[in-house]
C-alpha cells in the first residue's frame, strides 16, 4: 500500500451508490481516507465539519446540486475558499465547464471518459503526491 | 489784238479807215474779253473733259457693281429657295417628332400610372410582409418600418422614420448585455461592396422593445442597391422565441439523455478496469479476455454517445467555434503522437510532411483535433498492416489546384492519404452521411461509429473549411481538408463539441 497516501482525506460527493463504491474501493486501495456524501448538502456538511484534503464533486445531485456546493464552499471560510475541488460528473457541457472554472474548481472531469486509475493520478497530482 | 476780233474787224472795216485812241482803247478792252473768253472757255472744256471721264469710270464701276450685285442676288435667291425647302423639310420632321412626342408622353402617362399602382402595391406588399421589415437610406435613417415591425418592437411607423435605426432598434446579447451599432448590422450593409445578404446567427441577438422587453430574433440584413450604388439597407427579422424554445428543450434533452446514458456506461467501465487491473484479485487468461471485450465494447458505447451528442449539439447548431492562434504542425504532431502506438503495432509506415514555416492561424484547437483525429484514425483502422500513410500539411495559394480542384482563398490544406480498402465506387456519394459506413469496412471492422466524417464535414462547412476525396477500393483513400487561412469562421454557442 503506498504509505505516501497514508493520512491524505479525499470527500466523495457522488448520489450514483455504484460509482461512490467504486470510487471508495480505488481511492482507500490507495491509502487515502475517505468521507462520503450522497448529495450536496450532505457533501457541504461534511466538508466543513472534516477539512478533506480534497473534493470530488459530483454536479448532478438531488437535495443540492454540485455547483450550489462549489459556490457555498468558495464564499464560504478561508479553508472552502481553497480547498481543491475536482469536479467529477457526467454532464459535458461548455457551459458548466466554463461556471465551474469561474468558481475556482482545479478540474472537470467526464467520468465516462475517465479511467478511474487516471483520476487516482490527477487527485495525486493536485495533492503533489508521488507516483 | 485777239484774231476773232482782227478777223471781224476785217470783215466790216476798210483797211485804212483810221481809228480814233478811244476806239483803240475799246478795241483792246474787246480783245482781251475775248481772250479772258477763250481762257474761260478752255479751262470749261477741260474741267467739263474730266468730269465726263470720271463719270464714264464710275459709270463702269457702277455697272460692274450692278452686274455683282445681280449675280448674288441670283445665288442669294438660290440659297434661300434651297433655305425655304430645308426649312419646310424640318418642319416635317419636327411635326413627325411632335406627334411621336405626344404618343411618348401618352405612353409615358400611362406608364407613370402604372408605375404608381405597382408602387403603391409593393408599399402594400413590404408593409404587410408577416416579418419584421426596416429599411434605411445611406446614412441609417429609418425610411420604412412595416405594421409588423410597428407590432414586434412598439414603436409606430411616425415616430421612427427620420431617425437613425440605432435609436428605435436595441440590440442585446443573451446575458442582457447592448451590442454596439457597428458589429455585423445594418451598417456593415451599408458600407458593405458584396450585395449578397449578411445573414446573422440565429439566437444571439435580442431585440429590446419600446417597453423594455425583449424578444430573440433571427435577422437579415441586405444592401439596396441602384445602378451600383448602395442607397441603403433592408432588415428582415423574425420573433423566434418558439423555436428557441423548441431548441432549449431539445438540448435539454440530448443533454440529460446522455448524461443518464452515461453513469451506467462509467459505472461498467470503472468496474471493467478494476476487475482487469486486478484491484479484485487476479484474473485467469480467459476470464482477463472476457472482462476485457466487455470493457472494450463499453468504451465505444462511450464513444458513440459522445459522437451522438456532438451530432445533436452540430444539428441543433448550439455548438461553440470559438478560434485561437493555432500552430497546426504542432497540433497534427500531438495528434499523431496520440496514435503512436496504433502505427507501431499494426506495422503501419507512416510519412508525415509538413511543409517549413507554416503559419499560424485563427482555428478552433478542440475541433481542428477533432477533425483530424477522425481522418487519421480512419487511414490507421482502414489500412492493413504494413501499409503506408501519408500525412501532409502546407500553405494553399488562392486559385492554385489540389488535387484538380480549385482553391478559391489563401488555405492551409492538410491531406492524409492511406494505401488502405478505399471507399467503394458506387457509395463514395453516401460516405458523409450520417450512420453511413461502407460495405467493405463494415465486414472488415466493427469498431466505427459512422459518424466520424459526418461530424468533420460539418464542422467544416459551420468553420468556412472544406473537404473531399479521392478513392479507390483496395488502393486507398486520400482526404482533403482545407482551413482558409484567415481562420475558422467564429460562432457563439452554449455548446462545446468533445
Amino acid at each position: 500500500m503506498p504509505i505516501a497516501n497514508k493520512g491524505k482525506t479525499i470527500l466523495l460527493v457522488e448520489d450514483e451508490v455504484t460509482l461512490l463504491s467504486a470510487l471508495r474501493d480505488k481511492f482507500s486501495r490507495e491509502g487515502f481516507t475517505i468521507f462520503e456524501a450522497k448529495n450536496g448538502q450532505e457533501g457541504l456538511n461534511s466538508a466543513f465539519a472534516n477539512h478533506p484534503d480534497l473534493i470530488l464533486l459530483d454536479i448532478i445531485m438531488p437535495v443540492m446540486d454540485g455547483m450550489t456546493v462549489l459556490k457555498k464552499l468558495r464564499a464560504g471560510d478561508q479553508w472552502g475558499k481553497t480547498v481543491p475541488v475536482i469536479i467529477l460528473t457526467n454532464l459535458n457541457e461548455g457551459k458548466k465547464v466554463s461556471e465551474s472554472l469561474a468558481y475556482g474548481t482545479d478540474e472537470y472531469l467526464v467520468k465516462s471518459d475517465w479511467k478511474i486509475e487516471d483520476i487516482v493520478k490527477k487527485v495525486k497530482e493536485k495533492l503533489k503526491i508521488e507516483m | 489784238m485777239h484774231r476773232v476780233l482782227e478777223r471781224q474787224l476785217k470783215r466790216c472795216l476798210d483797211k485804212n479807215v483810221s481809228v480814233s485812241s478811244e476806239w483803240t482803247a475799246l478795241l483792246e478792252l474787246i480783245s482781251d474779253t475775248y481772250t479772258h473768253f477763250d481762257e474761260d472757255r478752255t479751262l470749261l472744256n477741260r474741267s467739263l473733259d474730266l468730269s465726263s471721264k470720271e463719270f464714264l469710270d464710275n459709270n463702269r464701276r457702277l455697272e460692274a457693281t450692278r452686274v455683282k450685285v445681280e449675280d448674288q442676288a441670283k445665288s442669294l435667291a438660290l440659297e434661300v429657295t434651297k433655305r425655304t425647302k430645308d426649312l419646310n423639310d424640318r418642319i416635317a420632321e419636327l411635326e413627325d417628332v411632335r406627334k411621336a412626342m405626344t404618343n411618348l408622353l401618352e405612353d409615358f402617362e400611362q406608364e407613370q400610372k402604372a408605375l404608381a399602382e405597382a408602387k403603391a402595391k409593393d408599399e402594400a406588399i413590404l408593409v404587410s410582409i408577416a416579418d419584421g421589415c426596416i429599411a434605411v437610406n445611406e446614412s441609417g435613417e429609418i425610411i420604412l418600418m412595416n405594421q409588423m415591425a410597428q407590432k414586434m418592437l412598439g414603436f409606430t411607423s411616425q415616430e421612427s422614420i427620420g431617425r437613425k435605426w440605432y435609436e428605435i432598434l436595441h440590440r442585446e446579447d443573451e446575458s442582457g448585455h447592448p451590442i454596439p451599432p457597428d458589429q455585423g448590422s445594418i451598417l456593415a450593409a451599408i458600407s458593405t461592396t458584396s450585395t449578397s445578404p449578411i445573414p446573422t446567427k440565429i439566437g444571439i441577438y435580442y431585440y429590446v422593445r419600446k417597453d423594455n422587453t425583449r424578444f430573440p430574433v433571427a435577422i437579415t440584413i441586405a444592401p439596396v442597391m441602384l445602378e451600383d450604388k448602395i442607397i441603403g439597407a433592408i432588415e428582415v427579422f423574425r420573433d423566434i422565441t418558439k423555436e428557441r424554445n423548441v431548441d432549449k428543450a431539445k438540448t435539454e434533452f440530448v443533454s440529460l439523455a446522455s448524461h443518464q446514458l452515461r453513469t451506467p456506461l462509467s459505472t461498467i467501465s470503472w468496474y471493467t478496469e478494476m476487475l482487469l487491473t486486478g484491484d479484485a484479485g487476479s484474473l485467469n487468461e480467459k476470464q482477463k479476455k472476457y472482462i476485457d471485450e466487455v470493457y472494450r465494447s463499453n468504451r465505444r458505447m462511450v464513444e458513440l454517445i459522445n459522437a451522438l451528442l456532438n451530432v445533436s449539439r452540430l444539428e441543433l447548431g448550439t455548438f461553440t467555434i470559438d478560434p485561437e492562434p493555432t500552430d497546426i504542425t504542432n497540433l497534427m504532431q500531438s495528434v499523431i503522437d496520440e496514435y503512436k502506438f496504433r502505427i507501431d503495432e499494426k506495422n503501419i509506415q507512416f510519412l508525415p510532411s509538413f511543409e517549413k514555416d507554416i503559419p499560424s492561424i485563427q482555428a478552433d484547437q478542440k475541433l481542428l483535433r477533432m477533425i483530424v483525429q477522425n481522418l487519421l484514425s480512419n487511414a490507421i483502422n482502414y489500412t492493413p498492416e504494413k501499409g503506408t500513410v501519408h500525412c501532409t500539411v502546407q500553405v494553399i495559394k488562392r486559385d492554385s489546384l489540389v488535387d484538380n480542384h480549385r482553391v478559391n482563398e489563401d488555405c492551409i490544406a492538410i491531406i492524409i492519404s492511406d494505401t488502405g480498402y478505399g471507399i467503394p465506387q458506387n457509395q463514395q456519394d453516401k460516405i458523409f452521411n450520417k450512420l453511413f459506413r461502407a460495405d467493405n469496412v463494415r465486414e472488415k471492422n466493427n469498431e466505427g461509429t459512422g459518424l466520424g466524417l459526418y461530424i468533420v464535414k460539418s464542422i467544416l462547412d459551420h468553420s468556412g473549411g472544406t473537404i473531399w476525396f479521392r478513392s479507390e477500393e483496395n488502393k486507398g483513400t486520400t482526404f482533403y481538408v482545407t482551413v482558409p487561412l484567415v481562420g475558422m469562421k467564429k460562432k457563439e454557442g452554449t455548446k462545446v463539441l468533445n
